[in-house]
Order: structure tokens, then sequence, then C-alpha cells
């Protein structure tokens, strides 16, 4: 294997870790809102990895998941998942992405445009009221989020170098 | 991170866009399900990708529960323990103060119930305090008696309560005798090297005068201060010799000072016999006069 299909199997190795301790903490250790949304990081870097059509898959996976969780508001992770990690594979064509705070603050836009689907898709009947959910939640949430791809991308990077 | 890599090997653009619009169809198409297949897909996820989560989560909830029922378990073993700890304190007083009610029932009237405090302050090793005084008719030289025996003797007298002496200290000095009358003296306190080693003494018995081992001493009633028949102890071994006209006995002490909590103490002349409110059998002899020996 080249230098690039190592980094390759590394970064989905990662991927697959965010995806397995996103659900351990919120479903195994019952976390809720204390846990990251390490689902949505994971998804957000695979979809710069893969073609549009296999992020959109993985999206609606991830987001079947979640759903599965979620009886009131069954399909709404589906749509946000989706949509996101089709998001995420078009920045590819849009911004290369070699910064140290592009990583970061694509987390933070993506995770944010994450809640605000999801809000949208779950329905008058049973979402919180916008301020609370989307600006108040959502922008802790994507800080969140941010700050573990920004340390991430730190730790991967001098791992990387080394 | 590490820089991103290249385009990724997918098929045309077009079969990409295609795949991608029949995934949002689904996605959106999701949410208009019939709750009971989003119910059978939701049922279908957590039993396969999301089983070892919910497991987990089972398991972790489980634990949990455990130990909050370990905690539980844990202070009920220590109320447990805390009550039977205290429990046999509570027994041994219980039980002295039946045997003081009996032994009160027996002596008459004129013993006073008294509860004992020792000050445990340095010098005061020897006397203690009882909560009965001068206006129960408590006076100097009264007699303090447990179930037991003889503990000791009141010194001073207040209104409230007043202070005595046990058979360690030195002044405590009761006449005394074997439990036949065959022989008297005088009690004698000596001390050890350690307060542990302090001895009890039966001094001015007759050299030739057959004493054994194991014989009950009692008060004797001499001198008017204590009444007869109280017991003291049981002659131990021999402790002196003078000449050939005087021998002093070691005692093993009936009553343990340490031990009286709660005793009784003469309020009044209450005669000059008190022989009979001991169980003759604990003293191991037959009541003083009696004529079974």
């Amino acid at each position: 294997m080249n230098e690039l299909d190592v980094r390759t199997v590394l970064l989905w190795i990662v991927v697959v870790l965010l995806f397995v301790v996103h659900f351990s903490l919120h479903i195994g250790f019952s976390y809720g809102r204390g846990a990251p949304d390490l689902l949505t990081l994971g998804l957000l870097i695979a979809a710069r990895e893969t073609s549009l059509g296999r992020a959109s898959v993985l999206g609606l996976s991830t987001g079947l998941l979640e759903d599965a969780m979620s009886v009131l508001a069954f399909g709404a992770n589906s749509i946000a998942m989706t949509l996101v990690a089709v998001g995420g594979a078009i920045t590819r064509d849009l911004f290369v992405g070699d910064s140290r705070h592009f990583l970061p603050a694509y987390v933070f836009v993506g995770k944010w445009t994450r809640d605000l689907v999801h809000w949208i898709g779950m329905g008058s009947e049973v979402r919180q009221p916008f301020v609370e959910q989307v600006v108040l939640q959502g922008a802790i949430g994507s800080v969140y989020v941010a700050g573990i791809a920004l340390v991430m991308s730190w730790v991967l990077g001098a791992w990387g170098e080394a | 991170m590490p820089p991103y890599g290249s385009e990724p090997e997918s098929g045309s653009r077009g079969r990409d866009f295609a795949l991608t619009a029949a995934v949002l169809f689904v996605a959106f198409g999701a949410v208009y399900l019939p709750p009971t297949t989003q119910g059978r897909i939701s049922s279908t996820l957590q039993v396969s990708a999301l089983r070892p989560f919910i497991a987990m989560q089972s398991l972790l909830t489980d634990a949990g529960t455990r130990r909050v029922r370990i905690e539980a378990l844990q202070a009920t073993l220590d109320s447990v323990s805390a009550a039977m700890s205290t429990h046999q304190a509570v027994a041994n007083e219980n039980e002295t103060l039946r045997e003081l009610l009996a032994l009160q029932e027996r002596a008459g009237p004129t013993y006073r119930p008294a509860t004992v405090h020792r000050p445990g302050t340095p010098g005061s090793e020897s006397t203690f305090l009882v909560n009965v005084g001068s206006r129960d008719g408590i006076r100097a030289g009264a007699p303090v008696v447990s179930p037991t025996g003889l503990v000791g003797v009141i010194r001073e007298t207040r209104t409230g309560n007043s202070v005595g002496i046990d058979w360690t200290h030195p002044d405590f000095r009761p006449s005394a005798m074997l439990a036949d009358g065959s022989a008297y003296g005088l009690i004698e306190s000596r001390r050890g090297a350690f307060r542990e080693g302090d001895r009890l003494v039966l001094n001015g018995i007759p050299f030739h005068e057959p004493v054994d081992s194991g014989q009950a001493v009692l008060t004797s009633g001499l001198g008017g201060i204590f009444p007869r028949g109280i017991p003291i102890g049981t002659v131990l071994s021999v402790a002196e010799e003078e000449g050939t006209w005087r021998k002093a006995y070691y005692l093993d002490p009936i009553a343990e000072p340490a031990a009286a909590t709660h005793v009784l103490v003469l309020a009044s002349d209450s005669g000059d016999d008190a022989s009979q409110a001991w169980d003759q059998d604990t003293v191991g002899v037959a009541p003083p006069g009696s004529n079974e020996r």
C-alpha cells in the first residue's frame, strides 16, 4: 500500500471509531447532550473522502440509525444526515481544505446545519422553540464538536508528521 | 488533520447524482412512512446494528442498580452492626439493673439506687460520684453495694450527690470476718506497682485460725459503719505472717469497682444485718450465724 492508501485506511478507521464511540456514549452510557455529536463529525470527515453518491448512502445509513432511537420524529435524522453528507461531499469541489482552520469551521457549519435541518424535519408538534434548540443548543453543540475536530486535527496532524 | 486525498474513484458523475437523488428521495420518504413501517425499521436496527450499544446500556443500568442495592444493603448492615454493638452494653446494663432491683427488694427501702460517675481526672483514682446526696438521706460512711457485694463507702455528701471511695482506696478499712464467723479482721487495700496490681487484704486473723482458700469474707458489722453480712471477697492465699500471732490473707474481691455503674447506697440505719440481701449461693457460703456449717 502506498502512503495515500494508508492514510485513507486510517481515516476510515477513525470514522468508524467515531461512530462507535458516539453510539456508546449516547446509547450505551446514556450521556445524552453531555456527549458530543461524533456521528456528524465522522460523517463530515467521511463525506470529503468519498463520492457524492456513497456519501449520501452513508448519511442515510447513519441517519436511520439515529432515527431507530427516535420514536416521535422518525426520518428527521435521515434527512438531516443525508443532506449534511451531500453538502460535505460537495464542499470538496468548492474548498481544497488544506488550512488547519478549515476542518473546525467546516465541522461547525456542518453540525449546525444538521441541527437546523433536523429541527425543520421534526415537525412543529415535537420540536422545541427555534431559539432554544437551534440557536442555543445548536451553537453550543457545534462549538463542542468543532473543538473536538480541532483537537483531532492537531493529534492526527502531529501523528502524520511523526 | 492530514490533507484530503485525490478525487474518489467513483463512476460517472451522472450515476453519482442519480444515486444521491434516490437516497434523498428515500430519506425524505422515511418521514412519510406509516408508523408501523417506521417501527419495524427501528426494531430491525435496534436488534442488529444498535444491539451492542443497547446491551451495553442494559449492563450499565443493571450495574448501577446493583451498586445502589449494595449501598442500601451496606447501610442496613451498618445500622444492624451499630445496633448490635450497643445491644450488648444495654443488655448488660439491663441485667445489672434487674439484679439491683432484686437486691433492693431484699435489702429494703433504706437502700437508694444510684448511678456511679467516675471523674477520670488525675488524682481521682479510686473515687467516684453517685447521684444521691444528703437530701436522699445519704450520710458519710454509708456503704455502697452492688448486686455482687461491697463496692465502697461514701466519704462526703452534698445535697444532690456524694463522693465515695471504692475498695482500691488506701482509706477503705471495713471490719470483716470469715463467712462462718470463725475469725474477724480488718480489710485494707494494698497498692501494687500499677493499678491492676492493687490487692485486697484481710488482716489481723489469728495465727492458728485455720483459713482455707476460697472461704468467703463478709463485713462483720463491728464499728457500726457497715451492716453485717455484705460480701467482700474470697480468700486467695496468705499475704504475710507476723510472729506466731497474726496472719494476713490476699482476697479475691467480689465486686469490680470499674464495672459498677449502678449501685445501692445505704440511706439510713438499716439494722446491723444485711446478709439476707445477698444470695449466699453466689457468695459461696452459708449466712453468718446459721448452723449449716
